[in-house]
């Protein structure tokens, strides 16, 4: 059953309960969809928009983050779209996994949880905008 | 989150600087941008066969010009193409037929800093319409829609005829169609999106329902939306205290851009300024900043 939705909300802090409240009701009763999987998306959109909202739009008066999901059979594509500065994932500073917690760096692993759970990240800018693409795979039975 | 993530400050161009075209550049990736500098360096005939189609043939017919030939019944050319070699834009205007002084449809496109395009300016008006001179002040002197003055006795007739801030007559119902038509022709040159300004609040509501998304400003019309609705600033700030703020403009899109146009965001700190959006062509972005809105 495939399935693919939108939503559209300015780029601001208040605005990432709504898309994880889409996250959920886009997922809900999905029969290839399990609470893992939910979780990990609902984690990964948090991430990607609060480093949009954080360092995309910056210094603007923030403008449109876009959220669409959809659902295939096998796998789930999340694709978030933003019209602020691009960023650069190379360049990306990567957490201090060796340090003890109580030394880290709040901030820090937004891009290491999104590549930790998705099982595959793609980043273009251009422009219609920057667009993240991830895709996570759906297991073949509920659990 | 990252604490410091690195951002471009500074971003690619979408397509190359190239003050010409040429075959084998129209023979190379088709995914590269065309830019109108390089369509305007072409020979006249050839820009014109190409910014012919810009204007949808549909809304020629209706109003009795030729598609091809852009001469309308009495064989008089009716539409004015402005593609200046060595310039970076297009302007096309198509003219009533009947004499009117007013054009029916403008619009000015221009490759932007980053070669891709900026819609520069968007009119479409009923020529049978009746005309308000929102456009000219009492002593004849252009107001550019009322953004660099006023000519307040004007704007009221506009208002109490039904017409948002920057309308000189009502509108001819054609937006979608042009619209549809530019995002093809866009996409034949090979962009996948446009930018524009929005001149009023009914504007980039009105931009909000083609598919436009913000660039910058979305907060803002969130904000908007916010205070007009009861116990909020703005809503306070609709006190009668001039024609443009009577108490019962928050319900609608007209009624807020007449305020806004006359100054009211000052209630909240806030100012019409800088508010950039973006089509993605074929996508609608479905923004709503103004949720079961009346017009």
């Amino acid at each position: 059953m495939e399935r693919k939705r939108q939503i559209t909300r300015a780029a601001e802090l208040s605005s990432l309960a709504d898309f994880r409240d889409f996250i959920e009701a886009s997922c809900f009763d999905h029969p290839a969809m399990n609470d893992r999987v939910l979780y990990d998306l609902k984690l990964a959109v948090d991430e990607a928009c609060t480093n949009i909202i954080t360092h995309g739009y910056a210094g603007m008066d923030p403008g449109s983050i876009i959220v669409e999901l959809e659902i295939r059979e096998e796998q789930v594509e999340l694709t978030i779209t933003d019209f602020g500065h691009a960023f650069e994932p190379r360049n990306a500073p990567q957490p201090n996994l060796e340090a003890a917690l109580a030394d880290q760096d709040p901030g820090g692993f937004g891009l290491f949880f999104i590549y930790q759970t998705m099982d595959n990240v793609d980043y273009a800018c251009g422009e219609a905008g920057n667009c993240l693409r991830l895709t996570r795979r759906l297991p073949t039975g509920k659990g | 989150m990252f604490r410091s993530l690195r951002v471009k400050k500074q971003p690619e161009k979408v397509a190359p600087d190239s003050a010409a075209i040429s075959v084998e550049q129209l023979s190379r990736d088709p995914t590269i941008p065309i830019t109108f500098r390089q369509i305007n360096s072409l020979p006249e005939n050839a820009k014109r066969r190409i910014y012919r189609a810009l204007l949808p043939a549909a809304l020629l017919t209706d109003l009795g010009v030729d598609p091809v030939s852009w001469k309308g019944t009495s064989a008089d050319l009716r539409v004015r193409l402005s593609a200046e070699a060595d310039t970076n834009g297009v302007f096309l205007a198509l003219r009533d037929g009947n004499g009117g002084a007013d054009d029916v449809l403008r619009i000015e496109l221009a490759d932007n800093m980053l070669n891709g395009v900026d819609l520069n300016f968007i009119q479409i008006s009923d020529p049978h319409g009746t005309r308000y001179s929102i456009d000219r002040d009492e002593h004849d002197r252009p107001t550019h829609f009322g953004t660099a003055s006023r000519n307040l006795a004007e704007e009221v007739k506009a208002m109490h005829a039904g017409l948002a801030p920057g309308q000189t007559r009502s509108g001819l119902r054609a937006s979608g169609l042009v619209f549809t038509h530019l995002e093809g022709f866009l996409a034949t040159l090979g962009h996948r999106a446009y930018f524009l300004e929005p001149l009023t609040y009914a504007s980039a509501w009105l931009f909000e329902r083609r598919g436009f998304a913000y660039v910058r400003g979305h907060k803002l019309m969130d904000d908007i939306h916010c205070e007009f609705q009861p116990g909020g600033r703005l809503h306070a700030a609709v006190d009668g205290s001039s024609p443009f703020r009577q108490p019962e403009q928050w319900r609608t899109v007209r009624g807020r851009a007449w305020a806004i146009h006359d100054g009211i965001l000052e209630a909240i700190g806030a100012r019409w300024d800088g508010l950039r959006m973006v089509k993605q062509v074929g996508k609608h972005s479905g923004v709503v900043t103004f949720p079961d809105a009346v017009y």
